[in-house]
């Protein structure tokens, strides 16, 4: 027995670098609740690889950033783990079968845009989701794991009540060419707007409004999909200074980028 | 900062991606190497941050150890789902000095030379396996193939060079 229990201890350096397959990963984890030795090794260990993983810190491209502040208003955090040992267990299994040994293929989130069977709640999630890759994994995640991590009403309603109640909000309106107009609340402190129109025409079938928050610059294909204007507001995450909310009508599920005039943009 | 980020705090969120962003993407980047898949896997990574930020437990362990091992781990994973067989068929010989490709924004940091100077007080052998391990995500059996040592020995050198490299980098927790 001996010798086991060396053999899995000797395993403290190449469980902290991920070089243990996912069956040792376990059997080592399960090794930890019963040695505080290891577990204090490992510990020590791993905040030394992550001054390795810190030694080859690289700027990431700017636009992640906005994508992933974005993305997070798409994303339903995980409530606090009660301590009851079974729910630890259950979460644990849940968290195991979301993440990370599942494969994952880039095309799965127009699966998950299939017609008919999500309410429109969860089609304006997905279709503003769709934007960015990051909140696709986001998704990604929702599939194997059950879709009440999406809550986008109940996330940005909270959102959406504080930046109109800013102190520094800042109202722009604008007429609309399809009739009616649209409102764009900015809170430059919270980088964020909220955008609702009034009175825009009935589209065909087929046809939606979306919105976007576009560069000042105004290089149409640097648009960023805010989500599909249904009769709500949307919030807009990540504004910066100068940028314009834009609307145009798109084909229904909405697309990746703007692909006819605006009907209208207004300044935030 | 990252309580504050379990609690909803989208700022708290915007002051820890100024803070993680880098090492998490240049992480990564450096076990990837493709930048359009590293830039995907790291807002996974950073995203998966947000979402689990309660899980985060601070009598445990830094909040840059927590996120950076989910970074890594998910770099890993990818590789070794996504192209398990082409890259160990296509890469037979290890290419053991990837200094080269450590871009110079990252070469003049004084994190980078810290690091540096504790991985060359290693030996090789301590050395190449660390660097294997986690800067090209191979696995330890990999690792022994690659460097044509055995297993246990391999597990050892690993274990020893990086308790050393604790040591030297003054690492306590």
């Amino acid at each position: 027995m001996k010798n086991l229990r060396d053999d899995l201890h000797v395993l403290t350096g190449s469980y902290v670098l991920d070089a243990v397959s996912p069956d040792e990963r376990e059997e080592f984890e399960r090794h930890l609740q019963t040695c505080p030795a290891c577990d204090a090794e490992v510990r020590g260990l791993r905040e030394t690889a992550a001054r390795l993983a810190m030694a080859r810190a690289v700027a990431p491209p700017a636009r992640m950033e906005r994508e992933v502040l974005a993305a997070t208003y798409q994303t339903r955090q995980l409530p606090p783990l009660s301590g009851d040992p079974l729910s630890v267990a259950r979460e644990r299994r849940r968290v195991q079968a979301a993440g990370v040994f599942a494969p994952r293929k880039s095309s799965w989130s127009r699966r998950v845009l299939a017609p008919g069977q999500a309410s429109w709640t969860r089609r304006l999630a997905v279709a503003a989701a769709a934007a960015s890759v990051a909140a696709a994994a986001v998704l990604g995640i929702a599939q194997v794991s059950t879709q009440h991590q999406l809550d986008t009403t109940r996330a940005s309603g909270a959102a959406i009540a504080r930046v109109v109640t800013a102190a520094d909000a800042q109202v722009e309106s604008a007429p609309s060419k399809a009739g009616g107009s649209v409102t764009v609340v900015t809170s430059a402190q919270l980088r964020e707007s909220v955008v609702s129109a009034t009175g825009m025409a009935a589209l065909p079938a087929g046809r939606v409004y979306q919105v976007w928050v576009m560069a000042p610059d105004g290089a149409p294909f640097s648009a960023r999909s805010v989500g599909l204007l249904q009769d709500t507001q949307l919030l807009a995450a990540a504004v910066h200074r100068g940028d314009r909310i834009g609307i145009t009508v798109e084909p229904a599920g909405g697309t990746r980028q703007p692909t006819t005039t605006p009907v209208a943009v207004i300044p935030t | 900062m990252l309580t504050q980020v379990a609690r909803g705090d989208h700022h708290a969120f915007e002051l820890v991606y100024g803070e993680l962003s880098g090492p998490v993407y240049g992480v990564v980047r450096q076990v990837l190497r493709d930048p359009a898949q590293s830039e995907e896997v790291a807002q996974e990574v950073l995203l998966e941050i947000w979402r689990t930020a309660c899980r985060f437990d601070p009598a445990r362990g830094s909040g840059a150890a927590w996120a950076l091992t989910i970074a890594h781990r998910r770099a890993v994973d990818r590789i070794r789902t996504e192209n398990a067989s082409s890259r160990r068929e296509q890469k037979a010989a290890p290419d053991l000095t990837d200094e080269q490709d450590v871009a110079e924004e990252v070469t003049t940091s004084l994190e980078y030379q810290r690091v540096r100077r504790c991985l060359d007080g290693l030996t090789e052998l301590q050395r190449e396996s660390i660097k294997l391990a986690y800067y090209k995500g191979y696995s330890y059996p990999e690792v022994a193939t690659l460097l044509g040592v055995a297993l246990g020995t391999v597990k050892t050198r690993i274990r020893d060079g990086m308790i050393r490299m604790r040591d030297c980098m003054g690492v306590t927790w």
